[in-house]
């Protein structure tokens, strides 16, 4: 069991925060983009000087689940007054559409240049043990379900057999203009995902949503992750 | 290696019958019948309220108990009361059966678990395997061992050939002996485990990989219930696959999920995916309705695997070649053009109406011979990999030679697949001689195009596929 998420469930969470997710990601090498996280909005200045502009700012709280529903995140921040402005519209957003929750700082990360929006997750069931899935974001899963599973462990083989088995990999080859993805760097991710879930078992359900997929030689990024915990 | 109990319980040389009766219209009945006239090994009948029963001529010992029986025992065929099962279950035992058939219900089913726990501990206290409870068993056509309750003459037992078949429903099983026994279709051997208390989905599997009489299994299922049971099934799938075609149906596709989830994954996640993904894993190719299961598995025992997916269609309809095409590009075949080279090398031997383009038409007015110089000319080169046949025999010039023309085109190693339809003696006798060499035919373009898709996904399963 990896520290965070012993340290997540002595706690008496069933839910990693996002920092916590991508120390998680981190450790088994999945690319994630810098981060820090950030306690006010002076610390927010000098992480993103640190990293670099543009950056995006979410909220860190252990209350929310669902960072945009109450206005927790802002994207392309590219100034130091921007990031004011923006860490200030979050703190009033997430006060009146979510009193409740406490705002322990927040999650400034490197923007991400714009790719294709991929999908991984993980999801335990009791019969079929842990199943990874894969698809395209957006609608391509949501409205089609065009998504391809298998059965963890998935090997490298098994991977790419999944890639290829969504409709939407055509778009991952370069499609009407736009560029091919770096397919072996998103099998790369599933591979060390498959890994991170197995070596993990207490993760009951897992969302790598986006992962952004940049043109060919130029890697893939988990920008977002989500991982819900078992009951021991 | 082949599993003893699984042998016993398959093609056992012994076998007692506990609550055979000569009552008509009883399931002790159809099991005293079943083994009393068909069965090629040794049956004998408990019920200690008969003693010797003249029937068909012949005079049956009945026994009062499995203990009485002076030889070996290789399965015990259980049809009595739930609660009497765990004492015969003892007697079977210590008689040192390797195997047992409960075909009797009033267990898990019905909410008795504690009945269905006690019997499955004490075939485990003398290392029986137990089929059931409450399943209609086994039918193998070569030996004739055959559990099944259902009478003969209402349902049908099918002939012995390349196919088996594991199914979680009775009934289901039941009527696919039934369809296959009216069509001639070679299912030598149905299981079906019931209740699921010892032997399953798994085991089974396990045992056909090894029977060299079975080319290809057929695997009807509702839903696993033990857990971890997928990942187990995946293992020994996933090996059998290597060796033999495994094609499943899977009833019960709900997909949303059932649970209450947090995640985006499953939402997504719904049980029938799952199964889905599992069967791709494993390298089970899935049927999307029983008819289709068969359809497959008749093409998959009987052709060999094409080395790409490029398909010839020749046809003397037309329409029914068009339909052809649309169903093989839909299955992701391809029916690529003839070189023009090629072309006028037909031209010169076809029809002058005739279309010598991918699909070849030899018109309504083809004779045996066009068919053949199209399939001679054309499947033998490095432009196709397998061949949908359409022969609408209701034209004038086609005769039962055109089988034969068909027939011979198996030399080339190619997959052939034919689509033939109607009623006539002249039809029939065509698709006899078509299906006894091993030639599979259809009633419809489409089933014999996801017949060539079958034979096409497991040369991927394989490996056998050029890339």
């Amino acid at each position: 069991m990896s520290s965070v998420i012993a340290r997540a469930r002595s706690e008496g969470r069933s839910k990693l925060l996002e920092h916590e997710a991508f120390e998680l990601l981190r450790a088994y090498s999945i690319p994630t983009p810098d981060y820090g996280i950030a306690r006010d909005e002076g610390e927010a200045r000098s992480i993103a000087e640190k990293i670099g502009y543009p950056v995006a700012v979410k909220v860190v709280s252990r209350q929310i689940v669902h960072k945009t529903d109450v206005g927790g995140v802002a994207l392309g921040i590219s100034s130091p007054q921007e990031l004011e402005r923006a860490c200030a519209a979050i703190k009033a957003s997430v006060k009146a559409k979510a009193p409740y929750a406490d705002i322990e700082g927040f999650l400034i990360q490197r923007m991400v240049p714009a790719g294709l929006e991929l999908i991984i997750g993980a999801v335990y069931d009791d019969i079929f043990g842990h199943v990874i899935a894969f698809g395209l974001g957006g609608i391509f899963t949501e409205l089609f379900r065009d998504v391809s599973m298998r059965l963890a462990p998935v090997d490298e083989d098994e991977a790419w057999r999944m890639v290829k088995e969504v409709k939407a990999y055509r778009l991952l080859q370069g499609y009407r203009g736009m560029p091919p993805r770096d397919v072996h760097a998103i099998v790369d991710i599933l591979v060390k995902f498959s890994r991170l879930i197995v070596e993990n078992p207490e993760i009951k359900e897992a969302d790598l949503n986006p992962v952004i997929a940049l043109s060919e030689g130029e890697g893939a990024y988990v920008v977002d992750a989500r991982f819900l915990l078992g009951t021991p | 290696m082949a599993d003893e109990g699984l042998e016993a319980l398959i093609s056992p040389q012994s076998v007692a019958v506990v609550g055979a009766s000569p009552k008509q219209a009883t399931v002790g009945y159809v099991l005293f019948e079943n083994m009393a006239n068909r069965f090629k090994g040794k049956a004998y009948f408990v019920n200690p309220k008969y003693d010797v029963v003249e029937m068909w001529g012949k005079q049956f010992k009945f026994y009062k108990s499995i203990s009485e029986i002076d030889d070996k025992i290789d399965v015990v065929v259980v049809a009595v009361p739930a609660q009497v099962v765990p004492q015969v279950l003892e007697e079977a035992g210590r008689k040192g059966a390797k195997a047992a058939i409960i075909i009797s219900s009033g267990f898990a089913e019905v909410g008795n678990k504690e009945l269905e726990d006690e019997v499955k501990a004490v075939a485990k206290s003398y290392g029986m395997r137990v089929l059931g409870p409450n399943c209609i068993g086994v039918y193998n056509a070569f030996t004739g061992f055959d559990t099944v309750f259902l009478p003969a003459e209402r349902a049908g037992r099918p002939p012995a050939g390349p196919l088996a078949l594991i199914s979680q429903s009775g009934a289901v099983a039941a009527s696919i002996m039934d369809w296959t026994a009216r069509r001639n279709i070679g299912l030598s051997v149905v299981v079906n485990y019931g209740n699921k208390a010892d032997v399953g989905d798994v085991e089974l599997l396990r045992h056909f990989a090894e029977d060299e009489k079975i080319r290809v299994v057929t695997i009807y299922i509702e839903g696993f219930k033990y857990p971890g049971e997928a990942k187990r099934f995946l293992e020994v799938a996933g090996e059998v696959s290597k060796k033999k075609p495994v094609i499943a149906y899977k009833a019960g596709r709900s997909s949303a999920a059932q649970r209450a989830v947090k995640s985006h994954t499953a939402a997504l996640a719904g049980s029938y995916e799952m199964y889905r993904a599992l069967f791709r894993q494993a390298g089970i190719i899935e049927a999307s309705n029983l008819r289709e299961m068969f359809d497959m598995a008749k093409a998959l025992a009987m052709q060999p695997l094409p080395k790409g997916n490029r398909v010839l269609v020749i046809t003397d309809s037309g329409g029914m070649g068009i339909q052809a095409v649309d169903m093989l590009e839909g299955l992701g075949l391809e029916v690529p053009e003839i070189p023009a080279s090629i072309q006028r090398e037909l031209r010169r031997e076809l029809l002058p109406f005739a279309a010598t383009t991918n699909p070849v038409d030899v018109t309504g007015s083809a004779t045996d011979q066009h068919y053949k110089v199209a399939l001679e000319a054309l499947l033998p080169t490095a432009f196709f990999d397998m061949a949908l046949v359409v022969t609408l025999m209701q034209v004038p010039g086609l005769t039962q030679n055109l089988a034969e023309y068909i027939i011979d085109a198996k030399r080339l190693r190619k997959p052939i697949v034919v689509v033939n339809f109607g009623g006539s003696k002249m039809v029939q006798d065509f698709t006899k001689a078509l299906e006894d060499a091993e030639i599979p035919t259809y009633s419809t373009p489409d089933r014999a195009a996801k017949a060539l898709w079958a034979l096409y996904e497991y040369a991927k399963i394989r490996g056998v596929v050029r890339t």
